[in-house]
């Protein structure tokens, strides 16, 4: 047996490892990625089953009005709203909401991102400078801000809300992948799938953006803990969803905030819901964000 | 340097050109355009149409954005719907409580940040640094507006130990020549008065700086981290300095750095959190004042607002990307 050979041998033996089995295995060993899949396992479960879980219907009028709403007790575990509905209710109602502006939100803007980072970052040139002096005008306005705008300009139908949002994603979005897909278009594979004449379109989808998505996973995991937050703080501001019988989470506090002293409680519901559905995103954001690349893990 | 500082002057124009293009954009397609925002749904077909002459409105749209520009870079911003006063001298009136909540709320962030990043780090994988990283991912998940409810449930609605709202107690009366009330106190003398703002300046601020310390804090920790591993701190040490010069020469002065950068780009989250704050205080600043605009649909106020943040954001980054320079000469700028 020639040495040639012996080496060949040893090499075989080695498992190529990839990026997502590397960061897979370093998920599994993060306690702070079981805590966030734990907490967003919750929320999930607690939106999809609502009407299964919750005791009572979101608008359903369990008690009287009152103008000092009712606090916790044995029978309604979070207290009742000035309208004598069921708080509890409500909040597993609302993370129903919560769920969806989140997914919808962040699902529009990281589409309309990647598409255009793509854009930018694969056709280069003229298209890449057009792109990205949009993108720099857009992160000036504070993300925040830009939805209060276009709110103000679409209306506040559910849709528009959640677009708005998704809007103020975009930038950041489309630059993540600009600059991973110039990152990866010099890589040895892409020159390699090039050289034996792999066509523009499939280096650009089968082979730069699979390599490219990594971090873009990681934003957009943390871009739905900032969803859930800006609409509640639309909802806050006076810019939420118009229909006031939502059981948005936002809302909720906002009605109540003006009234402390006497409504503490529907505050602190509302916004513990809150709190917990953005650190499950943001526990699992940063974990996977420390999976991947593992250099950030200090 | 002055070349670099040159040419980010000169990429701003583009910026800036685009901006004032998408803001002019964004109030000609608000619903009813601004005649209708300025004379109320019931408007008469007249009167619109001698308001939209007045206000040029009958132009080609092209020069509606050329006068529009030009009116813009010599800082007038229109005016007012309900006050029927310039925006940019309310603007000028509301901005100063913004700037010293805004300033106040930084310097708890950095002030209490970095040594807790810092700490952490020379900690690394201690109970502290745990304790912290745990803290800052609940603290960052927390919405600024819901944090400053429940401070103020607790130390104004039950204990009673600040004010609640607004920025100076009302029997009490103070000059206010620059705007800003604690200088504005200290110029007077009046240490009653001082005292007085500090305790209404407390609660915003600490709910205002308690998400940028946490990425404060985060960042300082992972550049510490770094820093203490490059030779220069191991030589340092070896060649017998102190552990205090060491820390500050050494460490802190080179993980600064993205610390700053941070800094910088928390600017925009401080004046979100700014309008929201204002709102659970009742803080008479440029928020407030935004929201009562989006209330009222007095459209030249929001788009006022919008402009002059987002100047303020690309006003910070410039300076931060600049400050670089001086931070680190390593850096060269071509």
């Amino acid at each position: 047996m020639s040495v040639a050979q012996a080496e060949a041998k040893e090499l075989e033996v080695e498992q190529p490892s990839g990026l997502w089995s590397d960061a897979w295995r370093r998920l599994r060993r993060n306690p702070a990625a079981w805590a966030g899949a734990g907490l967003l396992a919750v929320f999930i479960v607690v939106a999809i089953a609502a009407p299964l879980i919750a005791p009572y219907g979101p608008q359903e009028r369990v008690g009287d009005l009152a103008s000092v709403p009712p606090g916790p007790s044995r029978e309604y575990l979070f207290g009742l709203d000035e309208q004598g509905r069921d708080l509890l209710s409500r909040i597993i109602y609302g993370a129903r909401l919560s769920l969806i502006v989140g997914v919808v939100s962040v699902g529009i803007g990281l589409s309309l991102g990647l598409v255009l980072g793509a854009l930018a970052g694969y056709l280069g040139g003229r298209v890449d400078s057009i792109i990205m002096r949009l993108m720099d005008i857009m992160l000036s306005i504070p993300g925040f801000l830009l939805a209060i705008g276009l709110v103000t300009l679409l209306g506040r139908g559910l849709f528009q809300i959640m677009f708005a949002i998704g809007i103020t994603t975009v930038p950041v979005f489309a630059r993540l992948l600009r600059g991973s897909i110039l990152a990866q278009r010099e890589a040895d594979y892409v020159l390699a799938a090039r050289s034996v004449g792999t066509p523009g379109h499939r280096l650009l989808l089968v082979h730069i953006l699979p390599n490219a998505l990594a971090p873009v996973i990681v934003q957009a995991t943390l871009a739905m803990a900032t969803a859930i937050i800006d609409v509640a703080g639309l909802s806050f501001v006076g810019l939420g969803p118009n229909d006031p019988g939502l059981p948005e989470w936002g809302a909720i506090l906002a009605q109540n905030a003006a009234r402390l002293q006497n409504a503490a409680h529907m505050v602190f519901f509302a916004g513990f819901a809150i709190v917990f559905s953005v650190l499950a995103f943001n526990l699992l954001g940063d974990a996977l964000r420390e999976s991947i690349d593992p250099k950030m893990r200090t | 340097m002055l070349r670099y500082v040159a040419k980010r002057l000169l990429l701003l124009v583009p910026v800036l050109i685009g901006l004032s293009f998408l803001v002019f954009i964004f109030v000609r397609s608000l619903p009813g355009g601004p005649a209708i925002a300025l004379l109320g749904e019931r408007a008469t077909e007249e009167s619109v149409q001698a308001i939209e002459r007045q206000l040029g409105l009958d132009q080609p749209l092209p020069v509606q954005y050329l006068r529009y520009a030009r009116n813009l870079a010599g800082g007038n911003l229109g005016s007012s719907v309900l006050t029927r006063q310039p925006v940019s001298t309310e603007l000028r009136q509301k901005f100063p409580a913004t700037m010293e909540l805004a300033i106040a709320a930084m310097l708890f962030a950095i002030g209490a940040g970095v040594p807790l990043g810092f700490v952490a780090a020379k900690r690394y994988q201690g109970v502290l640094d745990n304790a912290s990283l745990v803290a800052s991912l609940i603290g960052i998940s927390f919405p600024v507006f819901f944090l400053a409810l429940i401070m103020k449930y607790v130390f104004a609605v039950r204990l009673g130990w600040l004010p609640s709202i607004g920025r100076l107690d009302v029997t009490r009366s103070l000059a206010h020549p620059t705007g800003f009330y604690l200088l504005d106190a200290v110029l007077a003398r009046d240490w009653d008065a001082f005292v007085d703002v500090l305790a209404h300046l407390l609660m915003p601020a600490i709910a205002l700086g308690t998400i940028p310390l946490a990425i404060i804090a985060r960042i300082t920790r992972a550049a510490t981290l770094d820093v203490l591993s490059e030779d220069y701190v191991r030589t340092a040490r070896a060649k017998g300095l102190s552990g205090g010069v060491v820390n500050r020469r050494h460490v802190l002065r080179n993980a600064l750095l993205p610390v700053v950068t941070v800094i910088g780009l928390q600017t925009g989250l401080l004046l979100t959190g700014a309008v929201l704050t204002e709102t659970v205080f009742a803080w008479p600043g440029v928020g407030t004042w935004m929201l009562n605009a989006i209330r009222n649909r007095d459209y030249a106020v929001l788009q006022g607002g919008i402009v002059f943040f987002a100047f303020i954001v690309v006003l910070v980054n410039l300076v931060v990307d600049l400050s670089y320079a001086l931070l680190n000469p390593r850096i060269r700028y071509r």
